[in-house]
């Protein structure tokens, strides 16, 4: 398919030209790398105590230790696993869901779009960490449950979105001539429409991912995260909790994790913004 | 027209506040167990059979469900959001006790969000493409990337806890007795920390909003128009640009309301700072149900009612609207 390849070719090029992309895929590149290596480079296993607690930075604990004496830096290295893989799998969810749901009412539009877009105005309205705690609170604490209930009540935007690109692609002739000769729905949708979706899909989904470890952040911190698995969220939780900020502690202890969560959102965020621009040639600058 | 536009909204919202209300109703009874530990608090181990069925009849959990939740609509209508079996007292009354300060912080947050996103926001389409935009939108996308509770715990680190500026927790000092004038600058002092935080984490929503919808505005033929009719520039951004991009502003002021309570929680929870969203986090930490639920159903509803007020405001702002 030399025309696809050409497109692909054309989207790198667009990539590598914006600087906003290469600082987002660089940050990505990053820390999906320290997230692979993590469990082989940690100087200690983050859940075994390893030392006096509330200890200073030192050649040993680069980072000082917690409360209870497990190093601070290990924590940090390991924790970039659960955020990514919450933040990750949570956007997938939500990108499921809302591209199935913005093709469907695109699509056919009528009766299924109206009710379906009702829908997506009514998740839009209801305020979602509330939501979200109350049901963390109900449901218990577990990897599992935050994915599913950060995906599910994020995935009104992209479906809107999603919907909308599926009109406009809709109105294009191919489309109509597929309709016209009687080609089977299943085919149009995966041969003509998807190819459409697909970059503002990818660009949805790494928004998606990068509101979702932020959401997981939040909801760690409120103490609703997974208790067995620690998140940057779950440090920041015990920092919180035993004072860390009220001592010197702050600087290793709450500073490191808040910035490392910083950092790989805004990869997200900046990566997302870059596709945005790629998929959307409306909003090229030139 | 309008009216049948408004008329299939206003649906739309009876019907998300019905949702809202089962769900509310429906989640203690759909947990597995017996509901009385969610509902009435009680320890259900240490009861025997007759008791256990005793405490049920009395909060009316042996009726079938249909009576059950005539019950509970019944309550909330007359203002009974239930009690709270941690604190020991009706939960209106803590709402009540709550709802000022929340309103005060997410007030306060709203406008200077509003003001500070509308006019930077402003700036960084006029100067589309140029370094100050991209410095802009880059600063931005990091203030927004950053979790609410981190930017509330380095501020109290750093002027609470180090430097000694500001007070470290709470909405005002609750011994010193002060009256009148002192007493306002004490709570003024108490909410710098936790607005300046809530304030930097909302800002960019604003931000993102009135720049974007000022690029679109700048296309438009009346902008061009005006220009060359030789109107002055300033004229061109203040009178005819500024003010037509402000529209989806207004959206995003409404919508803002819900998520700055829900950002409220966040930075509540940090500072101790006693409003409602303080009072969901306690609420999860001691397993409160029924305050856990009065609370989301108080948030929930403001959002709701600031969408309606949006939606009615609308078509005084955009006559395209209302011609329509």
């Amino acid at each position: 398919m030399p025309k696809e390849n050409s497109r692909v070719a054309e989207y790198w090029e667009l990539l590598r030209a914006n600087r906003i992309a290469v600082v987002g895929l660089g940050l990505l590149v990053f820390f999906a790398l320290l997230a692979i290596v993590a469990p082989f480079i940690v100087p200690f296993d983050p859940d075994e105590l390893v030392g006096a607690p509330f200890q200073r930075p030192s050649s040993v604990h680069l980072l000082g230790t917690n409360d209870v004496g497990q190093d601070i830096f290990s924590e940090l290295l390991v924790g970039a696993r659960v955020s990514l893989l919450i933040g990750l799998l949570a956007a997938m969810v939500s990108i499921g869901v809302g591209c199935v749901v913005g093709l469907v009412a695109g699509y056919f539009g009528g009766r299924i779009d109206s009710a379906l877009m009702r829908l997506v105005d009514m998740v839009l309205v209801i305020p979602f960490l509330p939501l979200m705690i109350l049901l963390a609170a109900y449901l218990g604490p577990s990897f599992w449950n935050l994915i599913l209930v950060i995906g599910l009540l994020t995935w009104a935007q992209p479906a809107r979105i999603i919907r909308s690109q599926v009109l406009s692609i809709k109105t294009r002739g191919f489309v109509e001539a597929g309709r016209a000769i009687g080609t089977p729905v299943a085919v149009i949708l995966r041969q003509h429409v998807l190819p459409g979706v697909i970059p503002l899909a990818l660009s949805q989904f790494v928004i998606a991912a990068s509101q979702s470890i932020l959401i997981e952040a939040s909801l760690s911190f409120l103490g609703l995260g997974d208790p067995v698995t620690k998140s940057w969220g779950t440090i920041l939780f015990y920092a919180q909790a035993r004072g860390a900020f009220l001592t010197d502690a702050w600087l290793w202890w709450v500073v490191p994790p808040g910035l490392l969560i910083t950092l790989v959102v805004a990869g997200f965020a900046f990566s997302g913004l870059a596709l945005e621009e790629v998929a959307d040639p409306k909003l090229r600058s030139r | 027209m309008l009216g049948r536009l408004l008329g299939g909204r206003m649906l739309q919202y009876v019907m998300l506040i019905v949702v809202i209300l089962v769900l509310n109703f429906m989640l203690p009874r759909a947990m597995p167990g017996t509901p009385l530990a969610f509902l009435a608090g009680e320890d259900v181990g240490l009861m025997t059979t007759e008791q256990r069925e005793e405490v049920m009849a009395q909060h009316g959990l042996d009726r079938p469900l249909p009576h059950q939740f005539a019950r509970y609509m019944g309550n909330l209508l007359q203002g009974d959001f239930g009690y709270s079996f941690q604190q020991r007292r009706p939960i209106t009354d803590i709402l009540m006790e709550r709802l000022p300060w929340t309103l005060l912080l997410a007030g306060a947050n709203l406008v200077l969000t509003t003001i500070i996103g509308v006019l930077v926001g402003a700036v960084a389409a006029w100067r589309r493409g140029g370094r100050a935009d991209a410095g802009l939108l880059a600063t931005f996308v990091f203030m927004a990337a950053m979790p609410s509770f981190w930017i509330g715990m380095i501020l109290v680190a750093v002027f609470a806890a180090q430097l000694g500026w500001f007070p470290v927790y709470g909405a005002y000092s609750t011994y010193a007795g002060l009256t009148g004038w002192e007493r306002i600058v004490d709570i003024g002092r108490h909410l710098v920390l936790p607005l300046t935080s809530l304030v930097f984490i909302s800002v960019s929503s604003v931000f993102f909003t009135m720049r974007y919808s000022m690029l679109s505005v700048l296309r438009e033929d009346y902008i061009s128009m005006a220009r060359a009719k030789g109107v002055p520039e300033r004229l061109v951004k203040y009178r005819h640009a500024m003010r037509n991009a402000l529209l989806p502003v207004l959206t995003i002021f409404m919508l803002n309301l819900g998520f700055i309570f829900s950002g409220a929680v966040v930075i509540e929870t940090v500072f101790a700072y006693p409003g409602i969203g303080r009072l969901l986090f306690q609420a999860v930490l001691t397993r409160d149900y029924p305050v856990l639920q009065a609370t989301f159903l108080l948030i929930t509803m403001t959002v709701i009612i600031a969408n309606i007020v949006a939606d009615l405001l609308y078509p005084l702002f955009d006559p395209r609207v209302r011609v329509r």
